[in-house]
Parts: C-alpha cells; sequence; structure tokens
C-alpha cells in the first residue's frame, strides 16, 4: 500500500477535526453578541435556581469553565486555549445544564449511538448490495422493474417518517416492538442473555428505520453490476470456463462494489447524521438524544461538544475505510509494491 | 498441411438477435471446414460478422444471441463434439481445454483487482489440473513470449502495458494445452512494432504446441503474412476462399477484388477498408440476390434476384459469386497479381 | 431503457450534429440551435419517459397549489373550524382539523410557498457554490487554489451534515424561510463540485485533443461551448436531489422543534400531531398522516424528475457518442 495515500488521508482526517474545532469556536463568537453576553442568561438561570449572585468576573470565569473560551482575553488567546484544551486535554468543556464534563457525558452515550448506526449501516448496505446485484442478474426482468419502483418510492420517504410508520405498525397497533428506550427496565443490566435480548429488541426499530438510508445504494450496486456484466474480463472469464460461483463473487460482485465504496465513506458521515433525528423519534438515549436536549436547555457546550465528538467519530471511521481500501482495490496505490 | 484431417466442420451456421424491428442475423449459412494445425485467417470488415462466427465456435455469443446450425469439433482422440448442444457442464470443460480465444478487448481481459498470478491458478483449480505443475507450465508460457515470469505473475493488471497484457493473455489461453487458439482481433490496439512481435511470436507457438491457430482481422496484409488459407467474410456470409495465394493472385470474388484493390501496399496496413464504394449491409432489411450487388460494378439482373452459391473453382478455392470467371479481368489489380515482390512478402 | 421511437433518435442525431459545425455562423441562429438543443429536443424525450412527465406534472401542482392555492384558500386561524374533524366528512375543510380547529388542508397549502423559498435558497447556494468551486478548482487544476478548494471539500463532506446544521439552526434560530434555505444548502455542496471538476478536466482533455485536430478554435472557445451542455445534466439531476435533502431536513428539523415555529410547515404540522399522540389516538391520525403523505409526494415527485432528467441526458449523450463513433465499432461485431 502506497504511504503516500495514507499520508494523505491522514493529514485529511487531522485537517478535518482541526476545521471542526475551529468552526465551533466561532460558532460561540458568531452567537448573537459575545459568548460571554450570550451564556450570561443560561449561566444567570442556572445560578438563580441555585441562590447564588454573579458578578461579571465571575461570569467570564464560569464561561471559560464551561466553554474553555475566556472572553476576557484577546481573540487569539481565547483561540490557543481553546484549541488546546481540546487537543491536548480531550475537554470539551462542562455541561451548563447538568453540570458535568461534556466529554463524560458523551462517552457514556456514544456506545449505544454507534451500536445502531454500525447496524443500520450494516444491514442497509448488504441489503442494497444484495438487492442490486440480484436486479442486475435479471436485468428488465419483473423483479427488477418492480424492485426499482419500491426503491424510487422508498428514497422519497424521508427515514424519520418510516420510523413513524414503524412506530405505529409494529409497535403501536401490534406491540411486536417497544416503541422507546434503549433496554427494558425489568432486566438486570450486565453481561446475560434477557438484557442482550432486550438491547437488541429494543435496537430494531431504530436500526430498521435508519437503514432506509442506505437502500439507495441497490440501484447504485445495479448500475454498476450491469456495468460489469458487459466487461471485457468477465467475458474472458467466462470463455476459461471458470465456475459461475467465481465469476459472480470474484468478478461480478467485487468489481460492482469497489467503486461503492467511497459512497459508503459518505455514507457513514450520513448515517451518524440520522441519528439525532431517529434517537429523539425512538426516545433512543444516545448522543443524538443527548444534542437533542442540549438545544431545548440552551447547553452550548454540551452541543458542541457533541459537534466535535460526532465529527470525531466519522473522521475515524472514514480513515478506517480509507486504509482498508487499499486492500480491496489493488489500484489505489498505482506502481506500489508488490507484498 | 494434411487437407484430410478436419478439426472443425461447419453447416449451416446462423447467428441471429432478436431486435424490436426484426430479426438481426449476423452470420448467415456459413459453411466452414478448418483443418488440424493450420492457420486459417477470417478477413472482413468490422460489422462483417466474423466476431460472432468467430464465438461460436466456442458457443459464446453473447446474450440474446442464438446460434443454429452444426458446429462439430473432432479431438485429437474420441468421439466428435457437436458444440452449439454442449450441456453448461460440458461447455465449460470445452472452453479453454480444447478452444481458447483471445479477443479484440485484450487490454481489459484481466480482473482489474486481481494478480496476473490469481488468474493462471484459479483457470488450473476450475480445470481441476494440477496446480503446482501447472503453474511451472506458466512460468515457461510467459516466457516463451519473451515475458519475465516472476514480475508478470504478481503483477496487478494495471501495472502492465498493452502489449504485454496481450502476450501474457496468450500465454493465460495456452495454460491448459488447447488444440486451438481463436484469435478475434488480437493485434487491433498495438502499435507496428508490437503487431510484427506478436506474429512472429504465434509462428513459434503454433510450432512448439501443435495448434491450430483461426486468426480474424480486417488487417488483409497482416494475414498474408501468418495465413495458410483465407476466408473472406462479407454482409455475415462467408464470399471466398482458398489459400494465400489463391486469394492474394486468382481472386474470384469481385468483393475480394475490391479489397486488394482498396490495399495499397501489402507491406503497409490498413486499418479500415473504407475505400470500397457503397454503404455497408444492414443485418436486419436483407436485401435479395447477392448480398455484395448493390456495391458490386459487375451486378446485373441476375444478381439482383438470385443468391449465388459458393462454387467451386479448385480443390481448395471456393467463391460466391456467379461471374468468378470474370471477376479478374472486370477488376485488375495493380500488377495484375503477379508483382513478384508482393510473391516475396507471402512466403517470408 | 427508455421506449425511444427510432426516428426521433435521428432527428436528434441531426440536430447535434449540425451544431457541432465549427464555421461561424450569425448570433440568432446559435441561439436558436442551443434552444432546440438544451430545451426543446429534452423536451421531446421527456416526453416520452413516463418519470419525467409524472414527476414534473407533481412538482407543477406543488407549484399551483403554492402560488395560487394560497390565494383561493383562506390563511387558516384558530376556531375556523370544529376541532378535530375527520378528513372526507366536510368539503370546506376536506382533509379534517387539527386541535385548534384550523383546516390542515389550508395549513399545508400555506406551507407550501415558504417550502419553495427553502428549496429555492437551498438549492441555489449548493448547486451554485458546487458550480463555482468545481469550476474554479477544475480550471486551475494543479494550482494552490485547486488543493485550497478540493481540502475544503473533503473537510465539508466528512463533517456530518445535520449535525453541523442543527448547531447552526439552534445558535441562529432562523425564521426567515430563505436564510433556513441558505444553512441547509451549505452542507450539499461537495459531491456535486467534485463532480463538476471532474467533467471540467475531462472536458479539457477532450478539448485539447479536438482543439489541436481542427486547428481553428482555442480551447477556451471550447470549453466554453461544450461546458454548459455537460454541466447541465448533472446540475439538473442534483438541483433536483438537494431539493429533495432540503425537504427532508428542513421538515426534519420543524418535526423535531429545532427550528422555530413561526410560520406553517409540515413539519411543525407533524410535530403538533406526534406530541399530542396521534399514533395512539386514530382521531388525530389523519393530522399525522397528511403532512407525511405531502412530504412523500413532493419528494417523490423531485426524485422521479431527477430519473426521468438522467435517462432523457442519457438518450442525448448516447445520440451524441453515436454520432462521433458511429464509424468505428462495428454493428455485428458488438
Amino acid at each position: 500500500m502506497a504511504t503516500h495515500y495514507l499520508v494523505k488521508r491522514f493529514g485529511q482526517a487531522v485537517l478535518t477535526l482541526v476545521a471542526t474545532v475551529t468552526l465551533s469556536f466561532f460558532l460561540y463568537h458568531a452567537m448573537p453578541g459575545s459568548p460571554a453576553e450570550s451564556l450570561k442568561n443560561v449561566i444567570l438561570s442556572q445560578a438563580a435556581t441555585g441562590g447564588t449572585t454573579v458578578d461579571i468576573e465571575r461570569l467570564n470565569q464560569l464561561v471559560a469553565l464551561y466553554t474553555n473560551v475566556q472572553p476576557d482575553q484577546p481573540l487569539y488567546v481565547q483561540f490557543y486555549q481553546y484549541f488546546s484544551s481540546i487537543i491536548l486535554e480531550q475537554d470539551l468543556g462542562t455541561s451548563i445544564y447538568e453540570s458535568k464534563p461534556v466529554t463524560t457525558l458523551i462517552f457514556e452515550r456514544i456506545p449505544w449511538s454507534m451500536f445502531i448506526s454500525v447496524y443500520a449501516m450494516v444491514i442497509g448496505y448488504s441489503l442494497s448490495i444484495l438487492i442490486g446485484a440480484v436486479m442486475a442478474f435479471k436485468e428488465k426482468s419483473r423483479f427488477d422493474s418492480v424492485s426499482s419502483s419500491i426503491l424510487i418510492a422508498l428514497n422519497s420517504i424521508p427515514y424519520y417518517i418510516v420510523g413513524i410508520l414503524l412506530i405505529y405498525f409494529l409497535a403501536i397497533q401490534n406491540s411486536w416492538f417497544p416503541y422507546g428506550g434503549r433496554v427494558s427496565s425489568s432486566v438486570t443490566a450486565g453481561f446475560n442473555i434477557p438484557f442482550m435480548q432486550s438491547i437488541v429488541y429494543h435496537a430494531a426499530l431504530p436500526v430498521l428505520s435508519m437503514s432506509m438510508l442506505g437502500l439507495g445504494g441497490a440501484l447504485t450496486m445495479r448500475g454498476n453490476s450491469v456495468r460489469i456484466l458487459g466487461e471485457d474480463y468477465l467475458r474472458v472469464a467466462q470463455l476459461r470456463g471458470l465456475r459461475d460461483s467465481r465469476i459472480a463473487t470474484q468478478y461480478v460482485g467485487r468489481n460492482a462494489i469497489l467503486p461503492m465504496y467511497t459512497q459508503f465513506m459518505i455514507g457513514i458521515a450520513g448515517i451518524f447524521s440520522s441519528a439525532v433525528i431517529v434517537e429523539q423519534i425512538f426516545s433512543y438515549p444516545g448522543v443524538g438524544l443527548l444534542m437533542y436536549s442540549a438545544i431545548q436547555t440552551q447547553d452550548y457546550p454540551l452541543l458542541m461538544g457533541s459537534l466535535i465528538m460526532f465529527t470525531t467519530v466519522t473522521v475515524i471511521a472514514i480513515f478506517i475505510a480509507d486504509i482498508t481500501y487499499g486492500f480491496v482495490d489493488p489500484r489505489i496505490s498505482a506502481g506500489g509494491d508488490n507484498e | 498441411m494434411s487437407t484430410s484431417d478436419r478439426i472443425f466442420e461447419v453447416r449451416n451456421l446462423d447467428v441471429s438477435f432478436e431486435l424490436n424491428r426484426g430479426a438481426s442475423r449476423v452470420v448467415r449459412d456459413v459453411d466452414m471446414d478448418i483443418y488440424r494445425e493450420e492457420t486459417l485467417g477470417i478477413v472482413g470488415e468490422s460489422g462483417s460478422g466474423k466476431s460472432m462466427l468467430a464465438s461460436s465456435l466456442l458457443n459464446a455469443v453473447v446474450e440474446p444471441g442464438i446460434c443454429s446450425g452444426e458446429v462439430t469439433y473432432y479431438p485429437r482422440n474420441g468421439e466428435p463434439v457437436s458444440v452449439l448442444e454442449l450441456s453448461e457442464a460440458e461447455l465449460k470443460r470445452f472452453r479453454w481445454e480444447q478452444v481458447a480465444m483471445v479477443f479484440q478487448g485484450a487490454m481489459s481481459s484481466f480482473n482489474p483487482v486481481m494478480r496476473v498470478r490469481t488468474h493462471f491458478r484459479e483457470t488450473l483449480q476450475d480445470h481441476n489440473r494440477d496446480i503446482p505443475a501447472g503453474m511451472d507450465r506458466a512460468r515457461s508460457l510467459l516466457e516463451s513470449v519473451y515475458l519475465d515470469p516472476d514480475r508478470v505473475l504478481s503483477a496487478y493488471p494495471h501495472e502492465l502495458s498493452g502489449g504485454m497484457k496481450q502476450r501474457a493473455l496468450i500465454a493465460l489461453s495456452l495454460i491448459l494445452e488447447p488444440e486451438v487458439l481463436v484469435m478475434d482481433e488480437p493485434t487491433a490496439a498495438l502499435d507496428l512494432l508490437m503487431q510484427r512481435s506478436i506474429v512472429s511470436l504465434l509462428d513459434e507457438l503454433q510450432a512448439e504446441h501443435d495448434l491450430t491457430i483461426i486468426f480474424i482481422t480486417h488487417d488483409l496484409p497482416l494475414l498474408t503474412k501468418i495465413a495458410d488459407r483465407l476466408t473472406v467474410m462479407y454482409a455475415f456470409g462467408l464470399i471466398e476462399s482458398g489459400t494465400v495465394d489463391e486469394i492474394l493472385y486468382n481472386s474470384s470474388h469481385p468483393y475480394t477484388r475490391a479489397l486488394l484493390a482498396a490495399t495499397p501496399d501489402l507491406d503497409v496496413p490498413v486499418d479500415e477498408m473504407h475505400a470500397i464504394e457503397g454503404s455497408k449491409p444492414d443485418p436486419v432489411d436483407r436485401i435479395s440476390g447477392c448480398s455484395y450487388h448493390p456495391r458490386c460494378p459487375m451486378a446485373d439482373m441476375h444478381c439482383e434476384n438470385n443468391d449465388p452459391p459458393m462454387e467451386q473453382i479448385s480443390s481448395t478455392h471456393r467463391a460466391a459469386c456467379f461471374y468468378h470467371e470474370e471477376a479478374a479481368e472486370a477488376i485488375p489489380l495493380r500488377g495484375d497479381g503477379n508483382n513478384p515482390k508482393q510473391k516475396g512478402a507471402v512466403h517470408e | 431503457m427508455s421506449n425511444q421511437e427510432p426516428d426521433d433518435k435521428v432527428d436528434l442525431e441531426e440536430l447535434f450534429n449540425s451544431s457541432g459545425g465549427h464555421e461561424p455562423t450569425p448570433l440568432k441562429e446559435r441561439l436558436k440551435r442551443t434552444a432546440d438543443l438544451t430545451l426543446v429536443a429534452p423536451a421531446r424525450v421527456a416526453l416520452t419517459d413516463w418519470r419525467a412527465v409524472v414527476g414534473t406534472v407533481i412538482l407543477f401542482g406543488f407549484f399551483i397549489a403554492g402560488t395560487v392555492g394560497v390565494m383561493l384558500v383562506d390563511r387558516p386561524t384558530s376556531g375556523d373550524a370544529p376541532i378535530l374533524a375527520q378528513p372526507f366528512e366536510n368539503p370546506n375543510y376536506i382533509l379534517g382539523t387539527d386541535t385548534f380547529g384550523q383546516p390542515i388542508g389550508a395549513q399545508l397549502i400555506h406551507a407550501t410557498p415558504d417550502m419553495f423559498k427553502m428549496i429555492f435558497a437551498g438549492a441555489v447556494v449548493s448547486v451554485g457554490l458546487a458550480a463555482l468551486v468545481g469550476l474554479l478548482s477544475g480550471f486551475m487544476r494543479g494550482t494552490a487554489v485547486d488543493t485550497v478548494l478540493m481540502s475544503v471539500t473533503d473537510v465539508v463532506i466528512t463533517i456530518p451534515g445535520l449535525p453541523l446544521v442543527i448547531v447552526l439552526m439552534a445558535i441562529f434560530a432562523p425564521e426567515n424561510p430563505y436564510i433556513v434555505g441558505v444553512l441547509l444548502g451549505l452542507d450539499n455542496w461537495p459531491g456535486l463540485a467534485r463532480t463538476v471538476r471532474s467533467q471540467v478536466l475531462s472536458i479539457r482533455e477532450e478539448s485539447y485533443v479536438e482543439a489541436s485536430r481542427i486547428m481553428g478554435l482555442s480551447t477556451g472557445t471550447i470549453l466554453r461551448r461544450d461546458l454548459l451542455g455537460q454541466l447541465m445534466p448533472y446540475i439538473t439531476i442534483n438541483s433536483a436531489l438537494a431539493s429533495r435533502r432540503i425537504i427532508f431536513e428542513s421538515v426534519g428539523l420543524y418535526f423535531l422543534g429545532i427550528l422555530p415555529f413561526t410560520t406553517f410547515n409540515w413539519g411543525v404540522l407533524m410535530n403538533l400531531a406526534y406530541k399530542g399522540g396521534a399514533l395512539t389516538r386514530p382521531e388525530m391520525l389523519h393530522w399525522l398522516v397528511f403532512p407525511m403523505v405531502t412530504i412523500f409526494l413532493m419528494s417523490f415527485g423531485l426524485v422521479l424528475f431527477s430519473q426521468g432528467m438522467d435517462s432523457v441526458f442519457n438518450v442525448r449523450l448516447r445520440a451524441r457518442h453515436a454520432s462521433t463513433t458511429k464509424n468505428d465499432g462495428g454493428a455485428g461485431d458488438a
């Protein structure tokens, strides 16, 4: 694998993180008034419920404590401090509403979001690869045209509407699945079968509605496969008398899935995006729901922290996909070394 | 050349495609014999059906094409094989073990995500051959086409040049020791030098492996250098066949003569034989009579209404023209076919 | 795929051939040919593709609702009608009413103009940015400008779009539909920008060859001439897809209650109905269902339109291709 390619992708990942942190810093400043101004009311109301009073100096200290932005310093110092506390100390600030470090809050929730997102993606893309391949092999058949129509229709339904429909039909009309939460309150947490079952059971509907996002890939897969069925190397493989199973997997499958890899990588960002809405619909307590409640309570440090965390997870996922891409497609390291 | 030892016998071969505007017959009523260990050249304009003819020898006409007629293959030992009636499983064994094919897309004939080595290995594996022995054979084949086996086997297709890929493909086509090698425009995408070296390579390989080679091209001058016999296709059917000398100096079909006249110098290949006047024939709306009559200077009423049969001119020479005896006079060639330089070129 | 009449194709080929002539033509004639090429011919092909037809009809229906419909139907206010009237019972509020007695049909219609404003602003921003970045980057290939622009593009692709948009919405709390559209569009351009760039690059490659062959036109002229024709398909299709995404996201954000409820919106209707427990109360179900159907219809229209356009442009490209490569591939040899 060409090291040049990896270095470039790694640089890209770092750049994305830096850009996001910078963006969130400037968003603090882009808030109506200064960060102190905009946070003042929030902090004051917090303080009022706690029965304490706050003067301007104390306010600045509190802003710095919560956000890592020190409003009384020059801009570049502010930026440096904000930046270094996030990158060097992994300190995303403190939640105003919950008075806990943002990182702690997010790390509690992130496994749950990852859980449903990863499964949604795996299920969505596997299904679409399968459907797309069958459609291509049976090009112009009844199956092909019916599936195309269904996929186009599905493409026109937002995943959150799919979620609502799933709740209505599978959780309310028929109580086959729970319509919210991540685990039943009646099971004891731990490494036991009922607990795991309950987790899977609760995740089923959110995963299903999120996996709708990946289904658009079926049409891409169909197109790719149809194209490869017309390639010279496929014809030569048939002339060579190779086994059908080998032709289907090594020749058609592998080459058709490759171009989808990039789509898949971009899809990673899309899946994490959708978590916010899906988790809210299913009251699934992941990072998305945390972000949603941060908006409701104007908990800006938590909001910014969630954004940075979402980006970090996406960047890491894409970087992993990048590394593995070189293994499945040798052309990525053109002129590279041999084994 | 032992003329009695046939390896392929083709009778009444038709290939057609169902189109919206009617059936498209892209090979029409072809009768042809191919003899063991000869090199047969099939020449014709692009779109004359010669690739389809070649594919049908392996029963490998692309979907949804339909082959009908008889293609009989005579193995060295054993019963004759009716190629068009083979089952899927029998076909898989027949292809590449008896007849291998190298066709015009050689540049993209390798799976881009697999090393060249894997191509050899999977071919051996799926034909139940001994893999270590087969890979040794692969190495010696690659050496005999002047490639470095270690470098080529561990390379990915995109790491090889066009000429290297072409030669690697020829090596791959011989890995199962086939009797027949069908080459469909194998040199079309290569430069002149590479074309020449591949052609001389084929001579060596043919002698070494007792191969029968069927070489399809629109490059007539190239064919005269390697073929023993030539077959000319026009409008999806055969119109003349004979030894190279018979075709070059005594051709009896007006189309063949026009073709030769349009070829400026037999040492310089032409890319396309555009110089013949008139438009190409249509595979759907077939005209009545001789398919060449709209372009033929000798055509008369008889030609417009009747399809000329193949007529025997000598024991090896046949042509489908009512006026084959007058053709030489009506369409003279430069030097009238007695050019000693050309003759020399043919036998070199 | 599309059921083309053969004579239609021949017509198209002629069109493209004639417009590909290199002799100078009068401006008026050129304009006419351009119009033929970019409007008349595709429209004729589009008529034969059912998806393009159905998609266009649906979108036109929404357009009528958003313009004429708004004038014909009164702006709904609380207490207009009985509370929670069921649909298809009273012709005055055919889709029923909500818990405030506001007719649902009228709310859906009055939400349409703002929807169009959002879509318009969002599509202009995302497609505009994409075209700008893609063109600049493509023309200045290999320069620092190209590197910077492509790095920015990759960064924006990677940042999860919705969380970013949510943060922006939470901070700025925009009420103007145009601004909502712009903010949603900001996240939407990088994919198209990459496509535009690679198109520019491939046209450049082709144009150099062509220019050196005919030795009369500068590369710039050819680029300008080819660019519009080559990029139009991508821009049209991507505008439709960007519009669909903007509908999904804006309705989603109104549905979640992240955007302020200052106006009628399909998402606001869904939010109120959903929060009111419409899923478990059958008498409220229509309040949730009709906005969902509306969203589905509109995005279905957009998806059909984009797919129809895709095959329309493919027919064009094929015709173009056929006219340039007619003689070097044999029909029977395929």
